[in-house]
């Protein structure tokens, strides 16, 4: 389905990731964004409530952010698409109603700018440390999608696929950007309405008798209704069968729940997005998402003009996370270095992937700032160097902590 | 609580909405063969976000009805109710009040707190009525479990109104905790005996105190405008054309949905 030329602003902009983030959202046909105003994610809400009451995207800024994730998730079963946007301690603050949207199998898309944390952290600094969080924040078992842009560009770009992979899945689906990009201002271009493909909600059109509320389709995903069209819905986030109604047998939740956790591991593929570049006959892999791919750009350039061999794979949808392709690059090369500006998440996954069979060099970042190239191509030097893997996740140290800590604290013998 | 689901269902009768533009959104679970037999949509929503959820459901689509029930003095989720009214957001909330927190008339219905306060309570409730009317509610009322049939009226009233209404129930809470307090006649005779009805009392009088009788009855019934409305008229005063209005307009002259 094409977009709706109405809330397509096509032209040529010069905007920051937030302000992208936003006009991506109208674009792909959100008609509800409620949320709570928190740094660095505020132009985003900005940009909606500028520009949605034009394009027919009604806005509300509600008490608290358990208040705007629940607003948007009864949006969802009025019919409508839906978005909240957050960052750290609002995120937080989300995670019960996330995993109550998961149970639901609610289509939504939530923003989340990463500021430096924990708790307040640094409200006006980038992090990224939220990611961990993001996939597993919420009790109980379930699979999210989370995204990395790093441009104002791919923030539209990448808005609009959220909101196309949260009606295809039936999910949430995180924006897991950084206050970097999402303050970064750049040239976007946003382009005619039927450029843009957005995925239509799988609504039920059948008989009103028939209807099975979670009655999953071959890929795993149940078609999705509506409140007000006499279905008389049983919709809740106790554990329930076809019909969405409770049931507590060890039996069912076998079934219901491994479902939630299926329909994306099994549909990973069609999910996962990476760009990778150089890693055919690399020796040294950097395994990057968001900001930190574009720093590692540069001290991937500086480690080539040395000699290595070095390739790039940017991860630009973390969560599901791609085992297979790691697991066979870690065949294949000496080396993983992930820079990441937290003291390692995503390592530990690339880590569990490698199987032993490469190295696995964490280039930490304490957030309040993005690393220095420098320590980038240092950490390539150093892992190429490595006769054989090294255990475990090896923490790199960078001339920041080196110069803090003068390497790092060590417990007392 | 089957005779509150009673009292909704002859309160949606009266009220002659079409039962399906009626959403119920609760932390508080119902069965399911109520649900079906009340011909509504119902969403058992994570504890004290029935309102806020609710919100979300009308303002998507505005042509439903959504009747938030909240439980447990709202402890939870309190503050979408104070928003939401402030707001006037166009709900139904049934507030049912199961006494966890009170104490009255210093016996009886201290049984009720045994399983949760094994030496009784001594914190003060809300005043609801009082709490909703000073925050903008549109309409408030109180009845007991035992007035089924003035519930049923109310429901039937509030369902017109324009804007956020709030109706609290006294009522015991799930059939479990009856089963463990065994409290069921001897409840209904409690309330029997210790209410008084007093409609259009001012709602700073209703507290509900250990010393007085529970005052039941209609205590607001106002005009003001709903948060849809003021949404279109602000953004239609700036924007003018720009602006599509959200929803049904309400035509004051007409009185109605136009």
């Amino acid at each position: 389905m094409k977009a709706d030329q109405k809330s397509v602003l096509t032209g040529v902009y010069y905007i920051d990731g937030d302000v992208a983030a936003g006009y991506g959202a109208l674009a792909a046909g959100c008609k509800f964004v409620a949320g709570y105003p928190i740094t660095p994610s505020t132009e985003a809400f900005e940009a909606v409530c500028h520009r949605g009451p034009k394009v027919g995207t009604v806005f509300i800024q509600m008490e608290d952010e358990l208040g705007s994730i629940s607003a948007i998730l009864g949006a969802v079963w009025s019919g409508v698409k839906t978005m909240t946007i957050t960052s750290g301690p609002g995120y937080s603050l989300m995670q019960e109603a996330i995993g109550f949207g998961a149970m639901l199998e609610t289509p939504f898309v939530l923003l989340n700018i990463q500021r430096g944390g924990p708790s307040t952290g640094v409200p006006t600094k980038t992090g990224q440390a939220d990611m961990m969080q993001s996939r597993w924040g919420s009790h109980g078992d379930y699979e999210v999608i989370a995204i990395a842009p790093d441009s104002p560009q791919e923030m539209f770009d990448y808005t609009i696929k959220a909101f196309n992979l949260a009606e295809k899945y039936r999910c949430p689906v995180m924006i897991m950007s950084d206050e970097c990009v999402g303050h970064m201002t750049e040239k976007v271009v946003i382009p005619d309405a039927d450029k843009i493909y957005v995925e239509p909600r799988r609504f039920y059109t059948g008989p009103a008798a028939d209807y099975r509320p979670y009655k999953p389709d071959p890929d795993l995903v149940p078609k999705m209704a509506k409140a007000g069209e006499g279905l008389n819905l049983y919709i809740t986030g106790i554990v329930h069968d076809e019909n969405g109604y409770p049931v507590s047998d060890e039996k069912y939740k076998s079934i219901y729940v491994k479902r939630l956790v299926d329909k994306i591991r099994l549909n990973k593929n069609e999910i996962i997005e990476l760009k990778e570049e150089g890693t055919d006959g690399a020796d040294v892999i950097v395994v990057s998402y968001g900001i930190s791919s574009r720093v590692a750009v540069k001290g991937v350039e500086m480690a080539r003009q040395k000699g290595v061999k070095v390739g790039t794979l940017r991860l630009v949808t973390v969560w599901p996370f791609p085992d297979d392709r790691i697991n066979e690059l870690a065949k294949k090369t000496k080396a993983f270095v992930v820079p990441e500006i937290n003291y390692g998440q995503v390592v530990y996954d690339v880590a569990r992937c490698a199987h032993g069979h490469a190295s696995v060099v964490l280039v930490p970042h304490g957030g309040a700032g993005v690393h220095n190239p420098d320590d980038v191509a240092d950490a390539i030097e150093f892992a190429v160097k490595q006769e054989k893997p090294l255990e475990g996740v090896h923490e790199f140290k960078t001339r920041l902590e080196k110069s803090v800590f003068e390497g790092g604290f060590k417990l007392k013998e | 609580m089957n005779s509150i689901i009673e009292a909704i269902h002859k309160g949606i009768e009266k009220s002659g909405v079409d039962r399906k533009k009626i959403s119920i959104p609760s932390d508080i679970p119902f069965e399911p063969e109520t649900v079906k037999s009340l011909g509504v949509d119902y969403f058992q929503v994570p504890r004290g976000r029935a309102i806020a959820f609710g919100s979300g459901l009308k303002l998507g689509n505005p042509d439903l009805k959504v009747i938030p029930v909240v439980g447990d003095l709202m402890t939870l989720g309190g503050n979408h109710f104070v928003h939401g009214t402030r707001r006037n957001m166009e709900l139904l909330v049934l507030c049912i009040n199961n006494f966890v927190y009170h104490k009255i008339a210093g016996k009886s219905v201290s049984v009720v707190t045994e399983a949760f306060s094994p030496y009784s309570t001594f914190e003060e409730p809300f005043n609801f009525p009082h709490l909703g009317n000073s925050c903008g509610a549109v309409y408030t009322a109180r009845w007991t479990a035992l007035h089924t049939s003035e519930l049923a009226e109310s429901i039937a009233e509030a369902l017109h109104k324009r804007g956020m209404s709030m109706i609290e129930i006294l009522a015991p809470g799930p059939s479990y905790y009856r089963y463990i307090t065994h409290l069921d006649s001897e409840l209904m005779q409690f309330y029997f005996d210790n209410s008084i009805l007093k409609n259009n009392e001012d709602p700073r009088n209703v507290a509900i105190t250990a010393d007085k009788k529970i005052v039941v009855g209609k205590f607001t019934d106002k005009e003001r405008p709903t948060f849809i409305d003021s949404y279109n008229t602000q953004h239609k005063k700036i924007l003018g054309d720009e602006f599509t209005p959200h929803g049904p307009v309400f035509d004051k002259a007409g009185g109605g949905n136009g």
